[in-house]
């Protein structure tokens, strides 16, 4: 019997879709070991869901891809086609934030009262699409902390050394965190 | 106990053979580990190789000694937490304290048993003392035995062959009680070490797999659940000395030359498997998460001065996979404190390896080999690696399950990424007990532990279904809240009103967290005295974790209510009583349930005396969501209001912009035109209310040069600032010269 094995596109769509039923699910939990193919299965079933032409590099949340454009550009991506920019730098600089700092405003998300996170100590920041107002991400933080950048990926190592297959535009220098450089001109 | 009773079978001195000393063995092992990369310079798998067969039986009968440890002397004599909950252990290790094979239990403590191996090597026990054929010895320490808490007790049981220490049998449990000024097994309150209970550095208790007499009054006269202790102590040592007869055996049978070799193969394969399981599951990059505790003491504990202020714990991590596997790099958690939840390196292990272990080791053998392939960077002086010995370690769980819960979820996002989304999921861990002390009527005096919240929680959202209610236990297999009645026999005067989930109580998003529970405790009757604290791993007025998954909402912070002089008889009487933190807080509220003195508690309480009809009400084990709340199926929705998940309309309606009416039944329908239309209001409403983050940029950075916090955010600033790192990544973000720091103010 052979390690590897195949998942079907089928059973891919009913992940992403949330319908996938209990048995399978269990087949997929106990595999001994994870069937190689399943990233380009992946996403080549995320390619024919979404509107846009760009090619998925890889998945980032729910509707937050990374995709390759012409030129050698490497972008931040949603579902809707509103794009984030380089995906180097963190693409909560290029959203809408809406920030609960009181109890009140906090309590209209957590549940029960006593539940609810201590206002001073904490603020809710919550990032949203500018153009389709999907809410990518959520921060409970102290007021002045950083805004997160939760997962840069090295796509250049991923592509070669993990999946063998290196990515055309391929260079040492893709990956760095370009954060800063957003902020720096901002003031 | 046969094994305990009987001659040992192998005595010192049969041979006069120069071995090796523990500090020659570690120096060995790790010379050959580190100029080869390999676990002890192994780079064939000759054993597995010229005989799979044998290799395999060979480790089937460690295992399965270890196992039958468990499943055997549980039963033998153990206290509720081990016996009905399962919080124990067994292990064996090699002589240099890397793990070989593990029961099922406390899994991640296999990171830690290292630690009281090299510090017995380090300091010459075997050369100075001599280190016996079935010695008994005793760990309880964080800085020299690696141990998490002090709650937590370790037995180690050399395993001697000619002189040499071939092995270790290690048994594991969680204490009913510890002795602390704080009863319990976290000791709320605790400034330094010398307030956390039994803190026993790696000392021999015994020989010839027997304590010796004095060992059994230290349980007596320092701690307040002798009786339980000791019998827990009995059933470590049980365990231990089964293993170490089942290891004399297995090397009788396959020879000395075999298994020292052997071992060291389990090792070197395991880690191979480890690796591969990184780099075909983990998209390499660097993944940052956050976390934050609220330690308040000020004005709680007002006896030593020093230690009254409070603590805005911050816990930041980072986690970078690599072709050795992957690398924790903590610099930015704050620095260590006059407060119970400093860790050690061993504490910090014992938390990381949760997720690791459970990620990583699901298909090998699971061994130090995971250990060899997770690089991980404590900075000296931090919270995490304390540049003080005397720090208190009382309850460092309530902050590292949150450095578990930063790298488990680096490995969920990396899953998802990669398309293996069966296993992506939002981690928690935000468990709660209760514990304290009484005297009964006669005078009797005892303490106690009720592990419930800890025993299970709830599983965060999967990014395909909601979460699960109790499942979920990252520190064992098997998650169980335990019996009621066995914990209402532990602590006489309290019985349980109400037991159950708490509805409306985890992280919104597509899907939704698991529901955390909550418990009424009704005080009947309390003899002389009853005091009851809680630790916890969340009850700290911050979210489980700082981040959401992908647009979700982290799982709720913990909370506690104390409600002392109550008209509970009037309201029995009615035959009503409240089940949980909301039926409570609505009695209170609607006059039914009167109470003079009615507090919520986001954070430690200090002792609270319990009288008779006084309620004790505890919510924890909430979980996190995953995705956008207005992607939500709506049908969902519905079936959450139905079921009384979620008992809120205006709650939910607002959240999910799910519209519907109560029918006749009393059942929910839905109004899919109007969700339709109020899911665009509410759309409309997030661009509306929100602003560019370049906006929000500039005004928050006047807030941040303005040190416009409160005291305890400023401190948690420049405690961060003080590593380098985390000045770097706040600096260049704030875009602030690079010596700034925070003003208090």
């Amino acid at each position: 019997m052979s390690n590897d094995i195949s998942i079907s596109k089928g059973i891919i769509e009913q992940l992403i879709d949330g319908k996938i039923d209990d048995d399978n699910l269990e087949r997929l939990l106990k595999l001994p070991k994870k069937d190689s193919s399943r990233f380009f299965n992946y996403i080549e079933v995320l390619q024919g869901r979404v509107k846009w032409k760009d090619k998925i590099l890889l998945r980032l949340s729910d509707k937050l891809y990374i995709v390759s454009q012409a030129a050698g550009k490497r972008i931040t991506k949603c579902e809707c086609g509103h794009e984030f920019g380089d995906y180097r730098s963190n693409w909560k600089l290029q959203s809408k934030v809406r920030v609960r700092k009181t109890a009140e405003e906090m309590k209209a998300v957590y549940d029960p009262k006593p539940a609810v996170p201590e206002a001073g100590w904490q603020e809710i920041r919550e990032y949203f699409c500018p153009s389709c107002a999907t809410q990518h991400a959520v921060e409970v933080v102290p007021p002045g902390y950083p805004i997160v950048m939760e997962m840069l990926p090295d796509l250049d190592k991923f592509y070669s050394d993990y999946l063998g297959k290196p990515l055309a535009d391929a260079a040492s220098d893709w990956y760095q965190d370009k954060t800063s450089g957003t902020t720096s001109n901002w003031g | 106990m046969a094994t305990i009773e009987k001659e040992v079978l192998n005595q010192p001195n049969m041979k006069a053979i120069k071995a090796p000393t523990l500090a020659e063995a570690v120096e060995k092992r790790d010379r050959l580990t580190e100029s080869t990369g390999n676990y002890y310079g192994v780079k064939e798998l000759s054993l597995k190789k010229a005989d799979p067969i044998r290799y395999e039986r060979f480790y089937s009968k460690l295992h399965s000694a270890v196992l039958a440890a468990r499943e055997s002397a549980r039963f033998v004599a153990a206290s509720p937490g081990s016996r009905e909950m399962g919080e124990c252990l067994w292990g064996i290790t090699t002589a240099e304290g890397d793990t070989l094979a593990l029961s099922l239990g406390f899994l991640s403590h296999t990171a830690i048993f290292p630690t009281a191996v090299r510090y017995m090597a380090a300091n010459n026990y075997d050369v100075n003392d001599g280190i016996e054929d079935g010695d008994v010895y005793g760990v309880s320490d964080g800085l020299t035995g690696g141990v998490p808490h002090p709650g937590d007790f370790y037995s180690f049981v050399p395993i001697v062959i000619e002189e040499e220490v071939v092995a270790w049998a290690v048994g594991i449990n969680h204490l009913m009680e510890n002795g602390a000024p704080v009863a319990g097994s976290w000791a709320t309150f605790s400034v330094d070490t010398f307030m956390d209970g039994l803190v026993v550095p790696p000392m021999r208790t015994g020989r010839k797999l027997q304590q010796e007499s004095w060992w059994k009054a230290i349980w007596e006269r320092r701690t307040r659940a002798a009786t339980m202790n000791i019998l827990d102590d009995k059933m470590r040592l049980a365990g231990c000395a089964m293993i170490h007869e089942a290891t004399h055996k297995l090397i009788d049978e396959f020879g000395i030359d075999y298994y020292k070799t052997a071992i060291r193969e389990v090792i070197e394969e395991s880690r191979r498997r480890v690796l591969d399981n990184m780099k075909s599951t983990m998209v390499p990059g660097t993944y940052t998460g956050a976390a934050f505790r609220m330690a308040q003491y000020k004005g709680l504990q007002t006896i030593w001065s020093h230690a009254d202020k409070n603590t805005l714990i911050h816990i930041r991590a980072s986690v970078e996979p690599n072709e050795n596997g992957l690398k924790i790099d903590t610099e930015g958690t704050s620095r260590w404190g006059h407060h119970a939840y400093n860790a050690t390196p061993g504490a910090s292990d014992a938390a990381v390896f949760l997720g690791m272990i459970n990620s990583f080791s699901h298909n090998t053998k699971v061994t130090a080999g995971i250990e060899l392939a997770v690089q991980r960077h404590y900075p000296k002086g931090s919270i995490l690696n304390p540049d003080n010995e005397f720090t208190s370690n009382a309850n460092p769980w309530a902050q590292t399950v949150t450095l578990n819960n930063i790298g488990f979820g680096a490995v969920s996002r990396a899953m998802f990424s990669f398309g293996y989304l069966e296993e992506a999921f939002c981690v928690d861990g935000n468990w709660g007990a209760w514990q304290g002390q009484g005297t009964a009527e006669d005078g009797t005096a005892y303490g106690f532990t009720n592990f419930e919240w800890l025993g299970g929680s709830s599983r965060g959202a999967w990014c395909f279904k909601d979460g699960e209610p109790l499942v979920w236990a990252a520190w064992s297999q098997m998650a169980t809240i335990g019996d009621a009645e066995e914990f209402e026999s532990t602590v006489p005067p309290m019985f349980y009103l109400g037991r159950k989930l708490l509805p409306g109580y985890f992280g919104a998003g597509k899907y939704r967290g698991g529901p955390g529970e909550s418990a009424v405790h009704w005080c009947v009757e309390p003899g002389q005295h009853i005091g009851i604290t809680r630790p916890n791993g969340g009850l700290s007025s911050t979210t489980s974790v700082a981040l959401g998954m992908n647009g979700a909402y982290p799982g709720p912070s913990s909370f506690m209510i104390s409600a002392r002089g109550t008209n509970l008889d009037e309201v029995n009487a009615k035959g009503l009583a409240p089940r949980d933190a909301r039926e409570m807080l609505e009695m209170t509220d609607s006059g039914l349930l009167k109470v003079d003195d009615l507090k919520v508690w986001k954070t430690d309480c200090p002792e609270l005396s319990m009288e008779h009809n006084d309620l004790f009400v505890d919510a924890a084990g909430s979980s996190g969501g995953w995705g956008d709340p207005l992607d939500r199926d709506p049908m969902a929705v519905i079936e959450d209001l139905d079921s009384g998940t979620c008992p809120d309309y205006d709650f939910v309606n607002e959240m999910h912009g799910v519209v519907a009416t109560k029918n006749g039944s009393g059942n929910w329908v839905l109004d899919t035109s109007a969700t339709e239309a109020k899911r665009i209001v509410l759309r409309q409403g997030r661009l509306d209310e929100s602003v560019d983050v370049k906006d929000w940029w500039k005004a928050e950075r006047e807030i941040v040069q303005n040190a416009a916090f409160f005291p305890e955010v400023g401190l948690m600033y420049n405690e961060s600032l003080s590593f380098d790192k985390f000045r770097d990544e706040f600096t260049s973000f704030w875009n602030l010269p690079r010596e700034f720091n925070v003003l208090e103010g």
